[in-house]
């Protein structure tokens, strides 16, 4: 069962006297919805970036799908299956939402290079793929509007949707929820859910809501200072005293 | 055929109509012929400029080494190997390719502000060699050759038949750059300029992306510049330098980046501006100057931007860069990002 598909191994990264994350391993396995969590500025994003290929490491290693990536470009990375989001949604603003969805998708199926139209029937493939992807996050209404024009959350699920193009089997969420209001955050969640659910995805989100985090993840990192604090289920995460001690606060937890 | 493809193609065709025309129009507005090449091939050179600006994100400061190296590439090799018309023209393209294909690396290591430095530094690297190297080019007195005859023939093209070979490249780069920017290459470098990290994370390798684009710029504006050394019958070392990779930029965001036409309009503005008031005043550069800041605090988007605008906003668009990329596209200028 514990079939490892994502793995990183000691990785560190400093910021000139910064020890943003250091010495950091975590595996992840195949299928699963895994979930960092820290105080602000325990390197989560940091680490985050490292893992994604935003940042170079310091040192450690990276493995996917059995395949050493630590220092593989970005572009590599996402042909082998990697999709991620950013905290603050990285969209194409001046795009309608398919626009949007179309760039990644003609990447996916190697047309981003062309000089020529796409024939007819790629056109069709493209066009269904996109139609599937609309529904998904639930944004067919607003498929020719741009981006930029959209709500906050509207926002986010488009960036959900444009990581699912390239046909990921990893997704890395950062911070999907940050700075959602209340009835944006269930709407995101439940396409978080699905990815995992109806699309069999691999999900590693970071996140600072803590009632999403229980929710939603199986397994949980908590990160303090650039270190691993603690690492395990939900229940073991809410019972643990360090991490209590850390961040959490009791009342969210009992309250969950 | 949506509207605003048919109102572009109509527009279009009045605009060839009137080109072919010039010939017989511009004596009676007092303008040479001369001039009037010369507003098509800045308005290509504009074009390459526009591909890189308005369609790729990045501000190229020292383009004109291009251009020059068009220029050089035609008068050299006919000075030195008495090569023919189009022989000439394809030989200053190649050295602007070459040049592109040297520097281009150099230049993908930065983005924003720190690409323009290096682009302006790498262009004058061109113009040096130019001022130089006096046995060969003449140095800073520019060297002065003549227009060759076309293969085959003993013709000689003179100004009239020029303009009109001129309009013929002027059309043929505009549909190639209006099939350029709708195929799915040219929407991936329109995602390139809208943000290029989440490019990346799409899969697109952008160094790749740019560096063909940079090629295509460098080649069209390798075409303007050898026509322009034919046009004049001179190469000097001003044609290289960041001076003139300035006023194509001016041209590109003064007509509207991102846009087909709006580097024709730029040019058009500046170089029948600039002949009007280089006769008229001595300090012909400052109300040009101030046209040019005017554009970019009041309708950075430019002249034909801001009326492509206008008109989507009052059909009840969003705008006309929001419009479908698969069904037309015109790129949207956002303000340039360090």
């Amino acid at each position: 069962m514990s079939d490892v598909i994502f793995q990183a191994e000691n990785i560190v990264k400093h910021f000139g006297g910064v020890h943003a994350v250091e010495d950091v391993s975590l595996s992840v396995i195949a299928g699963s919805i895994q979930a960092i969590i820290g105080p602000n500025g325990a390197g989560k994003s940091t680490l985050f970036n490292a893992l994604s290929g935003f940042y170079k490491c310091d040192s450690g290693k990276v493995t996917f799908k059995g395949v050493d990536i630590t220092t593989a470009p970005i572009h590599r990375r996402i042909a082998m299956g990697m999709g991620r989001t950013f905290q603050t949604s990285s969209i194409f603003p001046n795009l309608s939402v398919y626009d949007n969805l179309l760039i990644g998708l003609q990447s996916a199926a190697n047309l981003a290079f062309r000089f020529r139209p796409v024939d007819a029937t790629q056109h069709k493939t493209i066009e269904e793929k996109a139609e599937r992807l609309l529904d998904f996050v639930n944004l067919k209404a607003s498929a020719h509007r741009p981006v930029a024009e959209l709500a906050h959350g509207s926002q986010r699920l488009c960036e959900i949707a444009m990581s699912l193009s390239t046909d990921p089997v990893l997704v890395m969420l950062d911070e999907p929820m940050a700075g959602l209001a209340h009835a944006e955050t269930t709407r995101v969640v439940e396409v978080i859910r699905k990815l995992h659910s109806e699309l069999g995805l691999t999900v590693l989100f970071v996140e600072h809501n803590m009632r999403v985090v229980l929710s939603l993840a199986q397994r949980i990192m908590v990160l303090d200072r650039g270190r691993v604090l603690a690492e395990g289920t939900p229940a073991e995460i809410s019972a643990n005293e360090a991490v209590r001690d850390a961040y959490i606060g009791k009342e969210v937890i009992e309250s969950v | 055929m949506r509207m605003s493809n048919r109102a572009g193609l109509i527009a279009a065709l009045v605009l060839l109509v009137l080109l072919i025309l010039t010939p017989q129009i511009a004596p009676l507005l007092h303008l040479a012929i001369s001039v009037c090449t010369e507003v098509l091939l800045f308005a290509i050179a504009a074009m390459a400029v526009n591909l890189l600006i308005g369609y790729t994100g990045v501000l190229p400061f020292g383009n004109a080494a291009f251009f020059g190296l068009g220029a050089y590439g035609a008068g050299l090799t006919i000075q030195f190997w008495h090569v023919k018309f189009f022989s000439s023209i394809g030989l200053g393209v190649l050295a602007a390719l070459i040049g592109a294909f040297l520097i281009g690396p150099f230049l993908l290591r930065r983005r924003g502000i720190y690409f323009s430095l290096l682009f302006i530094a790498f262009g004058q690297v061109f113009y040096f060699l130019a001022y130089r190297f006096t046995d060969i080019t003449g140095g800073e007195d520019g060297m002065n050759f003549a227009r060759p005859v076309i293969e085959g023939t003993s013709f000689s093209p003179p100004d009239g038949s020029f303009y009109y070979m001129m309009l013929g490249f002027f059309v043929l780069i505009g549909i190639l750059f209006w099939l350029l920017v709708r195929s799915p290459f040219g929407r991936s470098l329109i995602a390139i300029k809208e943000n290029e990290t989440r490019a990346r994370y799409l899969g697109l390798d952008t160094d790749r992306f740019i560096f063909v684009a940079l090629l295509i710029s460098a080649a069209i504006e390798g075409l303007a510049g050898a026509c322009y050394g034919l046009s004049i019958m001179f190469a000097d070392p001003l044609q290289l330098d960041w001076h003139q990779s300035g006023n194509f930029v001016l041209m590109t965001i003064l007509g509207g980046s991102g846009t087909i036409f709006g580097p024709f309009i730029g040019s058009l503005i500046f170089v029948i501006g600039s002949d009007i008031l280089s006769s008229a005043i001595p300090w012909w550069q400052i109300p040009l100057g101030a046209l040019f800041v005017v554009c970019v605090l009041g309708f950075p988007k430019g002249i034909l931007g801001t009326i492509l605008d206008a008109l989507e906003k009052r059909r009840g668009g969003f705008g006309y860069e929001a419009r479908d990329t698969l069904h037309g596209t015109v790129a949207s200028e956002r303000e340039i990002q360090p």
